[in-house]
């Protein structure tokens, strides 16, 4: 232990040393900082939408409760619905900052509301943002080339490598040296990491995963600058080539596989669906009104014995063609899925073979901010639609007026849902 | 021959014989070369996927049957936002914001199937672009094929020699400037090509295209000019490298990211949700069209009257429900219009505080310039969705007005009670045919140009920053060579 004492103290005189690694740990600070500010932010606006939706709530139910049309509130009542950040989401932003963590849906037809996007500036969310699992990707690494990448090559400019060599032949003199310095590059970017996450409220297992993942990260390109210092060319080749390979693996690949993945699994439908979707539901309007209630009886069985339409216009009607118009999308919605859900998966088995998309990949999953995480919101807010619909539908088959009173009976999102 | 030649011409024979140096050269032009025909090809598959989608909604629109104008101003309209024809060369936020925008009476939707929402997250690795490949990777080769220029020479003992035979330092900088321009020239040339193919096959504005040359020629030349001062600067070339490439790492990896943040973090966005919601609550102050007292629409009423010099809505020589319609939409209409111009103005603010840190990085400012002159910049969008909605307006407009003069108020009325008003409510097909589509007036080369300024400026002053390093620097070697 006293040897690796000596060896930090020697390592630590060193020029660079002591700059480049509070260099990484400040930049780790900031990063942990700037994403826990963004996530505070997200976690306030999805605090501060309740009360203002229960206002807007309130002024549909004054005027709707007063001749109780239960097919006005269900057509003008917008129902909250919201995507909490999970306690790691501050480390890994992901998607969150392009795609809504909030949304209102209403109880008409869900395809032409469930794609709604959020407003953001596109020009900011363009480089991505400055989180943690950045500093991790791509920085950590650049450290550490800098901190390995002379160190059997500098002994030997310095004239020391033989002496060095020959005093006491202790084949794990690199070794050490090298994992002192990977492990303190190591200790610079998790411990900022490991205080935001206690700060969140992380259970323990998530964040021995995280700082998993980093160590394993760290330790490729450790061994990728043992590899190549240990062929024996100047310090200054090693940094070129070093260098190299970290534009090369983290940067001109990935970018390589992003057009091949894309190329190959094209999501076209996403426009196809709701171009259909409109179709079909506006042709409602103009199908006879039998045959449209007949088709949603075939899906709704238990409203079939209701009163027949007969007038003009009825809500019956109107909710029937609205979920018709839904289902008759449901093969280019899965179909769009898939392909989402294929370039999920191929992804991640880029990930497998690239080291940076392979860390993003798994930063990204643990804390729930990636592609799936979106489907995943989606996948609740349809669960939520239908018991919303289902919700409305006995006060409109069964010409049940809607009261004050039957607003507060409506679904509520849940954090479970 | 002059000696800046002479030195020009030696440093690119000894490159040309180094391994390293033909591989990272033979790398980026190809790299480069790829993303240029991905570029190109994708840009215009994307392109005929809209405009085929665009050609669609526009016949499905036209085709509609006979119907209650009202009915038509909730079918509504898709419409997409064409491609320019320098995206092929950089997209830009093209993959982060929607292409298409549903366009439907009194709401205002977003913008939606970005590419980026449809992309795992290898989106933002970035994306490989004949821009993203000058911007990021450029600097790079420039930085690994010249940080020994002069610090090599010196390790080597080489410089003093070449002072002796009477070799200016001015001379020995500018020599070596010249021979990496010339690999620069190498890195340039096939986004030079694709600038070439899209102007004369795509059809892009040749100012703009000549613009972006010009542009990236400038960044390189910084590039060329800081890398070989600081090689003339640096003890070491170990330390040449290792400065070079932190100022790489903080121009185009590192301040772009910072910019996001702190942009964010002074000037943040409402949600669209909270927009949404503070919209209809602006509306109901201005006039509430559901309840049937609401002052504003009891005086539209009585103007409405007094106008036609009638007592009653029911005799007006028009449908009073399609007057409301109008009424209602003008209203809405002026609130999205406010809140949208305030969300611009709140993004430009962003943008340019991003922007300000080109001040540390010109990977910025040539990022600014180069989505600005190829129209890809989020200005180019924000146009789109000013026409959108301006569209949208128009032709909801129209159908209101169809409702008011080609209906009958007592039809209108009791279009659900009555089945044979009920079918005269509903007007004939060929008004939806009548209604002019979508066309989309992109930057003209002027306000590309204009968009352009800020980035150009501020590259004009990272070039004479490099230029006054390289005088330093040539001033330095000569006083250590003395």
């Amino acid at each position: 232990m006293s040897h690796l004492g000596q060896e930090l103290q020697l390592f630590l005189r060193q020029r660079l040393a002591v700059p480049t690694l509070a260099l990484l740990a400040l930049l780790s600070v900031v990063s942990v900082v700037a994403g826990m500010t963004e996530i505070r932010r997200q976690v306030e606006t999805i605090a501060r939408i309740q009360p203002l939706q229960a206002a807007e709530e309130a002024v549909v139910a004054a005027w709707v409760s007063r001749d109780g049309d239960a097919g006005n509130a269900a057509y003008y009542t917008f129902h909250a619905t919201w995507d909490r950040p999970s306690a790691l989401a501050f480390a890994a932003l992901g998607q969150r900052d392009v795609a809504p963590y909030v949304l209102r849906v209403r109880a008409l037809a869900l395809e032409s509301q469930i794609h709604e996007g959020e407003t953001y500036n596109a020009e900011l969310a363009l480089p991505g943002r400055f989180d943690w699992a950045f500093v991790l990707t791509f920085l950590a690494p650049l450290i550490l080339i800098v901190l390995l990448h002379d160190l059997i090559s500098g002994e030997r400019e310095a004239g020391r490598l033989q002496a060095l060599q020959a005093a006491g032949g202790r084949t794990g003199l690199w070794t050490h040296r090298a994992g002192l310095r990977a492990g303190l590059v190591f200790v610079a970017v998790a411990a900022p990491f490991i205080a935001g996450a206690a700060m969140s409220g992380a259970s323990a297992v998530e964040v021995l995963g995280v700082l998993a993942v980093a160590g394993l990260y760290l330790a490729f390109w450790t061994l990728v600058c043992l590899g190549v210092g240990a062929l024996g060319r100047s310090s200054v080749a090693n940094g070129a080539v070093l260098a190299a390979t970290w534009v090369v693996l983290t940067l001109v690949l990935p970018a390589l596989a992003h057009i091949a993945i894309n190329s190959a699994n094209p999501v076209r439908q996403g426009v196809e669906l709701t171009l259909a979707q409109r179709e079909a539901v506006h042709a409602g309007w103009d199908k006879p009104k039998d045959a449209t209630l007949a088709a949603f009886f075939r899906v709704h069985t238990e409203w079939r014995d209701t009163p027949p339409v007969t007038s003009g216009f009825h809500w019956k009607w109107y909710y029937a063609f609205q979920h018709l118009g839904d289902l008759s999308v449901a093969d280019p919605v899965r179909a769009y899925r898939r392909g989402l859900e294929s370039r999920d998966a191929w992804t991640a088995r880029v990930g497998l073979v690239l080291p940076a998309a392979g860390v993003q990949t798994a930063l990204h999953r643990m804390a729930g901010t990636d592609l799936a995480a979106q489907l995943a919101y989606q996948d609740r807010i349809r669960a939520f639609h239908e018991r919303l619909r289902r919700f409305y539908y006995p006060y409109i088959f069964n010409e049940t007026p809607f009261r004050e009173g039957d607003f507060a009976k409506a679904p509520r999102w849940a954090e479970g849902d | 021959m002059s000696p800046v030649l002479h030195i020009a011409a030696n440093e690119l024979r000894l490159m040309a014989r180094a391994r390293v140096a033909q591989l990272a050269i033979a790398l980026v032009v190809i790299l480069s070369a790829v993303a240029a025909l991905t570029a190109i090809s994708q840009g215009r598959e994307s392109q005929e996927i809209r405009s085929r989608f665009q050609a669609q909604a526009d016949r499905e629109f036209d085709g509609q049957p006979a119907r209650h104008p009202h009915r038509m101003v909730h079918y509504g309209h898709f419409v997409f936002r064409p491609l320019p024809a320098l995206a092929g060369f950089d997209p830009g936020v093209d993959a982060f914001t929607g292409s298409t925008l549903f366009l439907e009476g009194h709401r205002q939707n977003s913008a939606n199937f970005g590419d980026v929402r449809q992309s795992s997250l290898l989106v933002r690795f970035g994306q490989l672009t004949p821009a993203f490949v000058i911007q990021a990777l450029g600097p790079l080769v420039l930085i690994f094929l010249g940080f020994g220029a002069i610090a090599r020479e010196r390790d080597s003992g080489l410089l003093r020699l070449h002072f002796t035979q009477g070799v200016r330092a001015g001379q020995v900088v500018l020599g070596k400037a010249a021979a990496l321009s010339v690999v620069a020239g190498l890195i340039l040339a096939p986004a030079l090509g694709a600038l070439a193919w899209l102007t004369l096959v795509g059809g892009a504005a040749p100012v703009a295209a000549l613009t972006l040359a010009a542009g990236y020629a400038a960044y390189l030349l910084v590039w060329v000019l800081a890398t070989t001062s600081i090689s003339a600067l640096a003890p070491s070339s170990r330390t040449a490298l290792a400065s070079l490439v932190a100022a790489w790492a903080l121009s185009a990896i590192l301040a772009p990211r910072l910019a996001t943040d702190i942009a964010l973090l002074a000037a943040p966005q409402p949600t669209r949700l909270e927009t949404d919601i503070a919209i209809q609550r602006d509306l109901k102050k201005i006039g509430d069209s559901h309840n049937p007292d609401d002052p504003h629409f009891n005086a539209f009423r009585a103007s409405v009257l007094k106008t036609y010099g009638v007592a009653r809505v029911e005799d007006l020589p028009v449908n009073y429900r399609g007057l409301i319609a109008m009424e209602g939409e003008r209203l809405t209409s002026s609130l999205f219009e406010r809140y949208a111009e305030r969300q611009f103005a709140d993004q430009r603010r962003q943008s340019g505080m991003a922007l300000a840190l080109g001040l540390v990085s010109p990977t910025l400012a040539v990022r600014s310039l180069s989505m600005a002159a190829s129209g890809t910049d989020l200005e180019g969008h924000r146009r789109f969705l000013r026409q959108a909605e301006a569209y949208r307006y128009a032709i909801v407009q129209r159908l209101n007005r169809l409702q008011a003069e080609r209906l009958t108020f007592s039809d209108d009325s009791k279009r659900n009670s009555d089945p044979e008003a009920g079918r005269r409510v509903r007007i004939d097909p060929g008004a939806w045919r009548q209604t002019p589509d979508f066309v989309y007036r992109p930057a003209s080369t002027s306000e590309a140009l204009g968009a352009a300024t800020p980035g150009l400026l501020l590259l004009g002053g990272w070039l004479a920053l490099a230029g006054g390093l390289a005088w330093a620097a040539s001033r330095r070697l000569e006083r250590a060579g003395a």
